[in-house]
């Protein structure tokens, strides 16, 4: 955001949300928002992630565990159905993973830098009751 | 400038007195202040409330003052309060008491040959009232020991001061005022 | 819809009376209040009106201090006329949200009743809290008596409520002194109060679900600055709109309002500078003192304390010998507030009176016509001789050993 001078700011640091009315907003989707620079969506922290964590949506039973547990409101879920990882907003703290129910797990935590198809493809088996 | 200080013990009506001459003399166009010394006293403690009235707005608000009467409306303080502090060589004293005038001055010594009026609020208001608020008698004394309104006029003024009460209470009032109006010596 | 009250033409009000009065006539939203002490009876006093159906809004009685104002933060960000009044240690309690409530330029209107701060413990008057609050961004206004207290309390929401300043405002009286001393007060109609403050000014509304807001957010070294400095200048940009509501004010009801108020000043030779109902008193004493003594006394009071009025404090001081700045709270181990922004004014004028200073007062200590009188008589020596004569900063109404400082 483009740092103003003191005659720019917004009296009394009040930060709106949006760019426009917003009345509607909780049926818009994120993409289709029309979200203020003082809006913390349009932030990325990307770059804190040292692990990020990769979605197998063939293992997912779409119980929404990881939509709840995330800090970082970084799951995108429609309709009650996994779509993904929102990557921009993800700051790798790997709840998503812990939490996860399934067996192999839907979310691993891999190195940022690691291929996310190579590791789908690298997916772990399911693994069998101990007696 | 005419100044009046109240002894009184907290709950006995003295602020509530002096507002409500306030009320009536601030109707006739001139200017008042009614105040008191206010500590963290307790119902029953020992305290004073005072009144100015002048024909100017009153500027002044330190607390001290010679006063031009002293009303004392609570038999014990007049012993044990120090009712004659900065007096002047004029002062009024109108103080409750059931004794006569010559008797209390025999038993204060140092009321003599003061200007003292005597009226016994106490058993005025528990004629008529039924309880011990022996302030809207004291106002009945006072309006006769100075003159300062013709006592008709008063009480139709202190009506409209008392007209949040019922009544009962309204017209018990109006009899103390006019008993101590006629009774002080 | 609330009910209203027909008024006298003179009405004999305590100062808690006239605050009670017109906050019932300015209709507030929002007053969230814990009583203490001697506001007590302002709060007491509106609650009352507004069980009996005098006022449209909502009373919320909190845990403290800091939950009043708060709450009254919160209802102010909401988007409504909010006002709560308090004293002294709950006061002090408040700091904190204070600073908050002025940062988030929120139009809150406090009714400041001046009492000591302990320890030891005192309910009387004196000027300690206000001095408390004198850096937190909020505008200071100062009464005199129970009429001003009345005046100023219907003039504050203008003042704080107006588009171009959208600040916090105090309104100090006296405790005791004024707010529990009846006097003559001249109120005005329910209908006419409320048409002169006018209907409560949306900015920013939290309620308002067509435009989310944030509230309160956290600024860091490269963002902070900026919105202090805006806020600071709209806070001195006040003082405009303070003297345009002042002068509004007197075409309604011909009773004058200044930022500095002068008493008998024309020729004075001598002036004692105060706050509250002490500025009355001295200005009975300089009438008594031109009248009896010959002495050319006057009085100069600074009716609104922040923005304090540098300019204007100078001009009306420029031609007096000497002054005494009367402070009324102590001034922990320095000079009395009075003393130092005033001497600052006059330092960025020509003139270089002689100036002292006295503490006075503190914990209600009756400041009394004769005390006054001996500090006309000092200020006479030093103008007399042209420089300080007398210690620079002296106790006034104390017991014990004379006490004095940089003698």
């Amino acid at each position: 955001m483009e740092y103003k001078g003191w005659d720019q700011v917004e009296a009394g640091a009040v930060l709106p949300s949006f760019n426009d009315e917003s009345c509607d907003i909780v049926n818009k989707k994120q993409e289709e928002r029309n979200y203020a620079d003082t809006n913390s969506y349009t932030a990325s922290v990307a770059d804190w992630r040292v692990f990020k964590p990769v979605f197998n949506k063939d293992v997912c039973i779409d119980c929404q565990n990881c939509w709840v547990f995330c800090p970082d409101t970084a799951i995108v879920s429609r309709d009650k159905a996994m779509l993904g990882i929102d990557y921009d907003h993800c700051k790798g703290c790997g709840i998503c993973a812990d939490v996860c129910p399934t067996n192999p797990k839907s979310l691993i935590m891999f190195f940022e830098n690691d291929d996310n198809d190579t590791m789908l493809s690298q997916w772990p088996e399911k693994k069998k009751k101990e007696k | 400038m005419l100044e009046i200080r109240w002894h009184s013990r907290a709950g006995q009506g003295a602020v509530t007195g002096a507002k409500g001459l306030g009320d009536v003399v601030a109707n006739t166009g001139k200017e008042v202040q009614a105040f008191a010394f206010y500590g963290s006293a307790k119902r029953g403690a020992a305290m004073t409330a005072y009144n100015r009235i002048d024909d100017e707005l009153i500027i002044n608000h330190e607390k001290f003052m010679k006063p031009d009467y002293v009303l004392v409306i609570d038999p014990a303080l007049a012993f044990s309060a120090d009712i004659t502090a900065n007096e002047k060589e004029n002062t009024k004293y109108i103080i409750t008491t059931h004794h006569t005038k010559d008797e209390l001055i025999e038993l204060i010594p140092k009321l003599k040959g003061k200007s003292v009026h005597v009226v016994d609020c106490m058993k005025i208001s528990m004629d008529t009232i039924g309880r011990a608020i022996p302030n809207t008698p004291m106002l009945g004394a006072l309006m006769k020991v100075s003159g300062m309104f013709d006592i008709e006029y008063f009480k139709n003024a202190m009506l409209k001061v008392l007209s949040k009460f019922p009544q009962k209470i309204i017209d018990a009032n109006m009899a103390a005022i006019t008993r101590a109006y006629s009774e002080v010596k | 819809m609330a009910e209203k009250l027909k008024l006298q033409e003179v009405e004999v009000w305590d100062g808690n009376m006239a605050f009670a009065q017109a906050m019932r006539q300015a209709q507030i939203d929002v007053v969230a209040a814990y009583p203490i002490t001697p506001s007590t009876p302002t709060v007491h006093g509106y609650a009352k009106f507004l069980s009996d159906g005098y006022i449209d809004g909502e009373f919320v009685l909190v845990e403290s201090e800091h939950a009043a104002m708060s709450g009254c933060v919160g209802a102010a960000a909401a988007g409504g006329r909010v006002a709560t009044a308090t004293s002294s240690q709950g006061f002090a309690l408040m700091i904190e949200v204070l600073y908050q409530a002025s940062g988030m330029r929120l139009p809150i209107v406090l009714g400041l009743v001046n009492r000591a701060l302990a320890s030891p413990l005192n309910v009387n008057g004196d000027h300690s809290d206000m001095y408390l609050g004198r850096d937190a961004g909020w505008i200071m206004i100062d009464a005199f008596n129970a009429q001003e207290a009345y005046d100023l309390m219907l003039m504050g929401f203008k003042i704080g409520e107006d588009l171009s300043v959208r600040l916090p405002v105090i309104i100090n009286q006296d405790g005791f002194i004024t707010s529990h001393t009846a006097q003559n007060v001249k109120p005005l109609s329910d209908d006419t109060a409320y048409n002169f403050i006018g209907d409560y000014k949306e900015v920013n509304p939290m309620l308002d679900f067509a435009k989310p807001i944030t509230y309160g957010a956290q600024t860091e070294e490269d963002w902070h600055f900026e919105f202090k400095a805006r806020q600071h200048k709209a806070l001195m940009d006040s003082s405009k709109v303070i003297s345009d509501v002042f002068e509004e004010f007197k075409s309604l009801t011909n009773r004058e309002y200044k930022r500095v108020e002068s008493y008998l000043m024309d020729d004075a030779e001598v002036a004692i500078v105060a706050l509250g109902s002490t500025v009355e008193s001295a200005v009975q004493a300089a009438k008594d003192l031109r009248k009896n003594r010959g002495i050319k006394a006057g009085v100069v009071a600074t009716r609104v304390i922040r923005p304090f009025p540098i300019k204007e404090v100078a001009e009306a001081l420029k031609n007096v010998k000497a002054i005494a700045t009367l402070d009324r709270s102590a001034p922990g181990g320095t000079m009395g507030m009075l003393f130092n922004e005033i001497s600052a004014a006059l330092y960025q004028s020509e003139s270089r009176p002689v100036i002292s200073n006295y503490i006075y007062g503190l914990g209600g200590r009756d400041m009394t016509q004769a005390d006054i009188k001996e500090v006309y008589a000092d200020i006479v020596k030093n103008a007399k001789a042209g420089k300080l004569v007398t210690p620079l900063q002296q106790f006034s109404g104390l017991r014990g050993p004379k006490l004095s400082f940089f003698n």
